[in-house]
């Protein structure tokens, strides 16, 4: 259901080709080419650190040999290496050589693999470093010289690969960026094609299949001053001329009623006029009205750039809290990390309600300009962040505006599509919101990475005023009504007397979320951040697989379920392979497996999400036919919340006692527990009283 | 573009110059402060320090120095005179100096000592339970300076240079620091793993006797110790080269407390404070005091921030004990044979 196909889908993909075929040669190019540039920059830059290195080494060493120790003799030389090693990754050795070449010290590599060369090598007399390619490495030797003359050689090895492991960080990091700008750019070609094209001709589409039949009281309601514009325009002016010269028809008609003595002729053009207006259809008051048709896309654009902008601190926000990190009593360190994500979620899960309400009120554009005011507050803020407290706060700000944006969207999606198909509608949310999730998570690890988590922050303000502006200047302010009133607080309390309803929340929908927010969204950042090999563009890239699964499994899902229409069992069995991955880690290294893990996580989210919607007709029809179904789905999604609040906690409660490998295991053991729940209570979902006790009721 | 910058530093000077001179010249109090220095054993590092901080503070100070020449009599006409002088600060160097001019805390005697005037200590190896009750407040008019190396740093320090599994020590048993010494080094040794044979020196008609030294290290040479603890105490400071000089003849490396043994003797290595700084931070109080007007009760007594590790080098080559890389780029070298100290 989440992915049904919406209507601009065909447009999207052509798109996407389009823009594929344009921007990915000329990209490719000039990355190949700034590659060769930099790499031939890089080496040299190498050299000279270790020459740098080689030199501080050297002092060190002959000060101490001209203090009367002999070379040899030199110790704890293990410890003085140690921490150059550490500090720098691409430098894989360091040694010490006499005169003549003898291995004296060494450190990083076993030294059998290298003596036989430096024995055999002649590093005569010159006096400066002197480089030399040694199998897998580039070993820069610096001269020794004491008072006594020259003693011996330090030696530093970098590594050959480093270059070409960076650079392929590199390449990565651009292939990310370019997806990351080419779905925007399709995003944004869509909007335009849709806001200025397909909208309009649709519009026009209407009024001519108006017209075809006869009336002519409509004009298309376009105000573009484009070709487009131009066409609406003129094909408006069209239907008024029409208009006028009935009126005009209409005029002679009545004069020649009035003033002609034939009664046989006033009674021929009474048949005429009769037939006219039975044939033709022409507005009242003269004054053709003007038919506007909003439609789901207009949206789109805005709620993905803004769910951009939220994502975009996606993968570094743990880390950036842990930075902040200031003590809260009674609370242990793992909580206070977890506090501001599980806050986040819970704002958004108390100010939804209102938030949907509101945008049934004052309209979908008002709620969602309101919801960027806190947005981009909170933005602004998180950047300027001094610690911890006013951290919570302003991403409680942040969450605020993320609920009654999302809130605005879904309810204009839902206004809008009442014509139409209300899945199409949905899909359109969906797609904007896992497209902007695929971009926003990997944009900001690469952005973070170079720029800083504040920059980042900054950028996901600027982002949020560039929505505003796009909502203010383009979302027309006349707005379609709302349909219905939402339901009260106490219709909801019956929905969770129904069983299988609480059963579908308690045990599929709250540990799906309790398996996103507490791993994805906070162990996986904390995990991956202890290992000095991951930088945060690796870190962002493998949180990706997230969104990108759930994109390519969720179609697949739902029109698997549709054809299999087994939805309780795809339920238990995503629950299952979600609780799952997540123990994983037990079995192998957490970051091999962590990856595979989240793969899992998103085609277990891919196949649940779906079905669990899909069954709600089935297992609660009564309820949906009292409160109507968008409010029962409403509720779904906000009773899963509790999840979502919950994960991180729960999350940092294990941290404490088992480690971060051991929480990720934790938490896949507390949701491959509730799964097997509803594994088990599923097969009860067809036994027993079903329609009658709730008629009952 | 320099042009430029010179002349806005040289405008800056004009306005400046006139002004601050103007500053000084209009500051009445000009007198300099009177500080009454009691020392033990004449001019020292830490005397030195603490005259040079007000030097490059621009403090200006009138110093009444006195030496006792190590005679604990002369210490009463000390105070008498410090009290008829009036003097705004009284100084006193070292254990004795402290505790006969300044008194036990328990025992501040209004007569024989000075209580009505501030005063700040140096060189008091255990004021802990001595001259103060904690060093967060003497809790009267005096505050102070310590100037040794936590015993677990010290421990650290020789450990870093070679494990250590029998540690040696000669000590005068009839000093109170080196006795607290021993107990710390054997309480220690039982959390870090090492033994401490620890031989005091002979005493005859209540004197320690120098002659006995050099038997007791020969006997720590037959306990095979791996180094030799030189405490903080008077008498082997004194009798520094017959104690170091054994162990030099025996092989055996020394460790000091103090930096005499390894500046001006042949102690192999040392962790201290340098007396210098010690003199500087116990100016600093006295500015505390005297400028501030902070109450000398309000200033706690605490040590330098800056370990000073100390390398004897001729030594060192002398026993062919090397020391870690990692430490000598820390260490201040002392190399007596190219006649300089090399600082690092």
């Amino acid at each position: 259901m989440a992915m049904t196909l919406d209507r601009t889908r065909p447009l999207f993909i052509r798109l996407l080709l389009l823009v594929l075929i344009v921007l990915v040669p000329p990209v490719a190019w000039v990355t190949i080419d700034a590659m060769a540039e930099f790499s031939q920059g890089l080496i040299p830059e190498m050299d000279k650190k270790a020459e740098t290195i080689g030199r501080d080494l050297e002092a060190s060493i002959e000060r101490a040999v001209n203090f009367g120790i002999p070379l040899d003799k030199l110790e704890g030389m293990g410890e003085f290496f140690s921490p150059v090693l550490a500090a720098n990754p691409e430098i894989r050795y360091l040694a010490v050589t006499d005169r003549k070449g003898n291995v004296l010290f060494m450190q990083g590599i076993d030294k059998a693999s290298i003596e036989s060369f430096y024995t055999s090598a002649d590093f005569g007399e010159v006096d400066h470093a002197h480089k030399s390619i040694l199998g897998p490495f580039i070993d820069m030797a610096q001269p020794l010289v004491t008072k006594a003359g020259r003693v011996g050689q330090v030696h530093v090895g970098t590594d050959q690969d480093y270059v070409r492991e960076r650079l392929m960080e590199i390449a990565i990091d651009l292939a990310v960026v370019t997806l990351v700008a080419l779905l925007i750019a399709v995003e944004i070609l869509l909007f335009v094609v849709t806001f200025n094209i397909t909208g309009p001709m649709r519009v026009v589409g209407t009024v001519i299949d108006k017209v075809r039949r006869g009336d002519f009281g409509f004009m298309a309601g376009v105000t573009s001053d484009d070709e487009v514009g131009r066409f609406v325009h003129g094909f408006n002016g069209a239907i008024r001329y029409a208009d006028t010269l009935f009126r005009r028809l209409e005029a002679y008609l009545d004069e020649v009623k009035s003033a002609h003595f034939d009664p046989g002729v006033v009674e021929q053009v009474r048949d005429i006029e009769s037939r006219v207006k039975f044939l033709f259809r022409f507005a009242r008051t003269g004054q053709p009205e003007t038919v506007n048709e909003h439609q789901a896309t207009d949206i789109r654009l805005p709620l993905f750039l803004f769910v951009f902008a939220e994502e975009i601190s996606r993968s570094f926000m743990p880390l950036y809290i842990r930075d902040l990190y200031a003590p809260i009593p009674g609370l242990s360190p793992e909580m206070v990390i977890g506090l501001p994500i599980a806050l986040f979620m819970l704002v958004i899960a108390l100010a939804s309600p209102s938030a949907a309400m509101l945008a049934n009120r004052v309209g979908a554009r008002r709620v969602f300009l309101i919801g960027l005011v806190p947005a981009t507050i909170g933005f602004v803020m998180s950047a300027l962040a001094m610690s911890v407290y006013d951290l919570i706060l302003w991403r409680m700000a942040t969450a605020l505006g993320y609920a009654f944006i999302t809130m605005a969207c879904q309810g204009y999606i839902a206004q809008v599509s009442h014509q139409q198909k209300r899945a199409q509608g949905l899909g359109v949310y969906v797609g904007a919101v896992l497209t902007a999730s695929v971009c926003g998570t990997g944009f900001g690890g690469v952005l973070a990475e170079r720029v800083g988590y504040r920059t980042t922050f900054w950028v996901a303000a600027i982002l949020t005023i560039v929505t505003a502006v796009l909502i203010y200047r383009l979302l027309d302010s006349a707005q379609p009504n709302a349909e219905t009133a939402a339901p009260r607080k106490r219709e909801f309390l019956r929905l969770l007397r129904n069983w299988r309803f609480s059963v579908l929340v308690a045990f599929a929908a709250i540990p799906s979320k309790i398996a996103l927010t507490g791993f994805l969204f906070f162990l996986v950042p904390l995990t991956l951040s202890q290992n000095p090999n991951i930088d945060l563009g690796d870190m962002a890239r493998i949180m990706m697989a997230y969104p990108i699964s759930v994109v390519l499994m969720s179609p697949l899902v739902a029109r698997f379920a549709d054809h299999v229409g087994w939805k309780a069992g795809l339920v238990a069995v995503g629950g299952l392979i979600g609780g799952a991955a997540l123990v994983l880690p037990f079995f192998w290294e957490p970051v091999v497996v962590i990856p595979v893990s989240i793969w899992l996580l998103g085609i277990s989210q891919g196949l649940s999400a779906s079905p669990q919607l899909a069954m709600i007709p089935d297992l609660c029809w009564t309820e949906c036919r009292i409160m109507g179904q968008t409010n029962v789905l409403a509720f779904l999604r906000l009773a899963e919340r509790v999840g979502s609040f919950a994960g991180p906690l729960l999350a940092a409660c294990f941290i404490p006692a088992y480690g971060y490998n051991g929480a990720i295991i934790a938490l896949g053991v507390v949701v491959a527990g509730l799964a097997s729940v509803f594994a088990l209570l599923s097969f009860a979902y067809h036994a027993g009283p079903h329609i009658e006790t709730e008629w009952g009721e | 573009m320099r042009r430029l910058a010179s002349l806005a530093v040289m405008l800056c000077a004009l306005f400046l110059g006139p002004m601050t001179g103007g500053a000084w010249a209009a500051e009445p109090a000009a007198k300099p402060y009177r500080i009454y220095m009691a020392l033990w054993r004449g001019w020292e590092d830490a005397a030195q320090g603490f005259k040079d901080y007000f030097a490059n503070q621009g403090i200006p100070v009138e110093l009444i120095i006195r030496d006792a020449g190590q005679d604990k009599e002369k210490l009463k006409e000390f105070v008498a005179e410090a009290k008829s002088l009036q003097v705004d600060l009284v100084f006193t160097w070292g254990t004795t100096v402290t505790e006969e001019m300044l008194g036990r805390y328990d025992d501040p005697d209004k007569q024989s000592h000075i209580t009505k005037i501030p005063a700040v200590f140096a060189i008091v190896s255990q004021p802990l339970g001595g001259v103060v009750p904690s060093l967060v407040s003497s809790g009267r008019n005096i505050t102070g300076t310590t100037y040794l190396v936590p015993m677990e740093t010290q421990v650290n320090l020789i450990q870093s240079y070679r494990p250590l599994k029998r540690l040696g020590m000669v000590f005068n048993p009839l000093e109170r620091n080196s006795q607290v010494a021993v107990e710390q080094l054997t309480s220690i040794g039982h959390s870090m793993g090492f033994d401490l044979v620890a031989l005091p020196v002979d005493v005859a008609e209540g004197k320690p006797r120098p002659a006995s030294i050099a038997l007791k290290v020969a006997e720590l040479k037959a306990a095979r110790v791996d180094f030799i603890y030189i405490p903080p105490d008077t008498f082997l400071n004194i009798n520094r080269d017959l104690l170091t000089q054994a162990a030099l003849d025996h092989g055996i490396p020394t460790f000091a407390a103090a930096e005499n043994p390894v500046v001006t003797s042949k102690a192999m290595f040392g962790g201290v404070y340098r007396y210098y700084t010690v003199g500087q931070l116990t100016a600093y109080k006295a500015e505390q005091i005297l400028v501030h007007k902070m109450a000398p009760g309000d200033i706690p007594i605490d040590a330098p921030k800056r370990l000073s590790v100390l390398i004897n080098m001729p030594v060192v080559r002398q026993l062919g004990l090397f020391p870690p890389m990692k430490l000598l780029g820390l260490a201040e070298v002392i190399d007596r044979a190219e006649g300089k100290e090399i600082k690092p």
